[in-house]
């Protein structure tokens, strides 16, 4: 078991390192962010919608569309060197690696969606403080919810000739009970109601969490097999 | 089975099929008493809601041969895969046209966000990523894995989704809707929609064995053809 | 090659008269509804598309399998 987590964190230590230094995502998603914050804003007629009332549902779009362009990516470096066959080949057990790069891909969407919701409070000057925490903890496990499905499939499309454009077909329907929970209790916090309201869609959103990554952390094996 | 007598199953089971339907259509036209509260257009039930039951098995079915044929590799399993993925397919988009068409009349609109109306939305939504995933891979091989996968995960992803919409919809308080089904069916309207889902049930695998048939000759001429050309 | 065709053409044939009978079918009803009057009519008028529209799409998914079947089959036999 040792020996797993060895390999898993050394996988995970290569791909962040590999992000860091060519900040390729880090910037896109960043900016994907900002962007999609200033859009939204002028979107939006705010005489006749509140920006408090909508910004839950602003800021799960913004992970979900921001964090799909990023995913998407994951496999692209080994797609474009060849260095797939390598990752396949070395020791590591498949489901570290997708382990791996579910790891990589959390810390990238989690930052995103947790920009995303300083930016527009900041943009749309709501306050989110109310219930940060909890608000966090929901976008944590919906992040990870999204990241286990989307990198799954992101090697799916990867394998296919039509590539990313196949991302958002296989994933968006799947994404609906994330969405769902997540948006309703996001918006339940920032506008003050206490967490014990919403500690049911906090549940359904680990259980989705979790059996998002083991059925991917199964079936990623039969994804990449050559 | 041979595939000759598979499809000669298939094509006798879709004529009874055909002919049951035709009977169903008899049944909910002339036999069946009109529903109290909804008039004529309730008599839309008795093909929407086997239509439904259908594609929901059918991706049942699907996601279990998927499974089964990851583990194994027997060819068989990823071409009941597909002919059932192809069978839910043309069902839930029954269940697609026929719902707006019943919901017009009922509630005055043509969609409204009710929970399973969304979730076959949905499910015809994963049936079409399974096919465009088949139909773009180079070797047919990786079309089918990555076929089974999106089944699989779709087949697991549903109680999730009816979840969700059920929890939605409770959020959002809609207009009394006037519910068809529910424990309180009369007897004439519940023979009739049983008559419906076995009919529906009968015609799926009818043209389910079809499919199958049609997937092996295509096996069968591939190799003849790899055969020839090496 | 002569008896396959015929075999092949038996059951497309079968599922025509079968669609014949069951598009009329509905519109039968509706001609027996036409006396009710303009507002009560169109309940009757999506009863009558869904049906068609039942009918159109398994059709159209059988005679789709069939074509498909009767195309690898003449490959078969070449």
């Amino acid at each position: 078991m040792s020996t797993y987590l060895r390999q898993l964190a050394a996988i995970v230590r290569k791909d962040l390192v590999l992000e860091f230094r060519s900040k390729d995502r880090l910037v896109a998603m960043g900016a994907f962010a900002v962007l999609a914050a200033v859009l939204f804003n002028f979107s939006l007629d705010n005489a006749s919608v509140r920006p408090r009332d909508v910004l839950a549902g602003l800021v799960w779009m913004t992970l979900v569309f921001g964090g799909l362009l990023g995913v998407g990516r994951t496999f692209h470096l080994e797609a474009e060197d060849d260095a797939f066959r390598g990752l396949m080949t070395s020791p590591a057990p498949k489901d570290a690696v997708y382990l791996a790069k579910v790891v990589v891909n959390f810390v990238l969407v989690y930052g995103l969606s947790v920009l995303a919701l300083g930016v527009f409070s900041l943009f749309l000057a709501v306050d989110v403080g109310a219930n940060l925490p909890g608000t966090l903890l929901v976008l944590a496990l919906g992040a990870l919810g999204f990241v286990a499905l989307s990198t799954l499939f992101a090697a799916v499309s990867t394998g296919t000739t039509m590539g990313e454009t196949l991302l958002p077909v296989l994933v968006f329907p799947l994404l609906l009970p994330m969405v769902v929970f997540g948006a309703g209790a996001t918006g339940r916090l920032i506008a003050g109601r206490p967490f014990a309201e919403v500690a049911g869609n906090v549940r359904v959103l680990g259980a989705f969490a979790v059996a998002a990554v083991a059925a991917g952390a199964v079936l990623f094996r039969f994804v990449v097999e050559e | 089975m041979s595939t000759a007598g598979v499809r000669r199953g298939g094509t006798a089971l879709t004529l009874i099929g055909l002919a049951g339907l035709i009977g169903l259509f008899w049944l909910s036209f002339f036999w069946v008493s009109t529903e109290v509260n909804q008039g004529v257009a309730q008599r839309i039930f008795y093909v929407h809601v086997p239509a439904a039951w259908t594609s929901f098995m059918a991706i049942g079915i699907s996601a279990l041969c998927s499974g089964v044929y990851l583990w194994l590799r027997d060819e068989r399993l990823d071409r009941a895969a597909l002919a059932a993925a192809e069978g839910g397919f043309v069902f839930a988009t029954i269940v697609l046209v026929t719902g707006p068409l019943w919901g017009k009349i009922a509630w005055g609109t043509y969609w409204t966000w009710e929970p399973r109306l969304t979730l076959t939305l949905l499910l015809w939504f994963i049936f079409l990523g399974y096919f465009m995933v088949r139909g773009s891979t180079e070797d047919p091989e990786k079309g089918k894995r990555f076929a089974a996968v999106v089944a699989l995960v779709g087949a697991i992803d549903i109680p999730f989704i009816h979840v969700s919409v059920l929890w939605f919809r409770s959020l959002h308080p809609q207009p009394v809707v006037a519910k068809a089904e529910g424990p309180t069916l009369p007897q004439d309207m519940l023979t009739t929609l049983l008559v419906g889902v076995l009919v529906f049930t009968v015609l799926f695998f009818g043209l389910f064995l079809m499919r199958y048939a049609l997937e092996g000759l295509r096996a069968e001429l591939q190799l003849r053809e790899r055969r020839t050309s090496s | 090659m002569r008896s396959f065709q015929l075999r092949a053409l038996g059951p497309a044939r079968a599922l025509g008269a079968a669609v014949f009978a069951a598009v009329l079918t509905p519109s039968v009803l509706v001609a027996q509804a036409s006396g009710l009057g303009q507002q009560s009519l169109r309940p009757y008028w999506h009863v009558f598309a869904a049906y068609t529209l039942v009918i159109l799409l398994v059709a159209a998914w059988a005679f789709s399998i069939g074509r498909r079947l009767k195309d690898v089959e003449n490959r078969l036999s070449d």
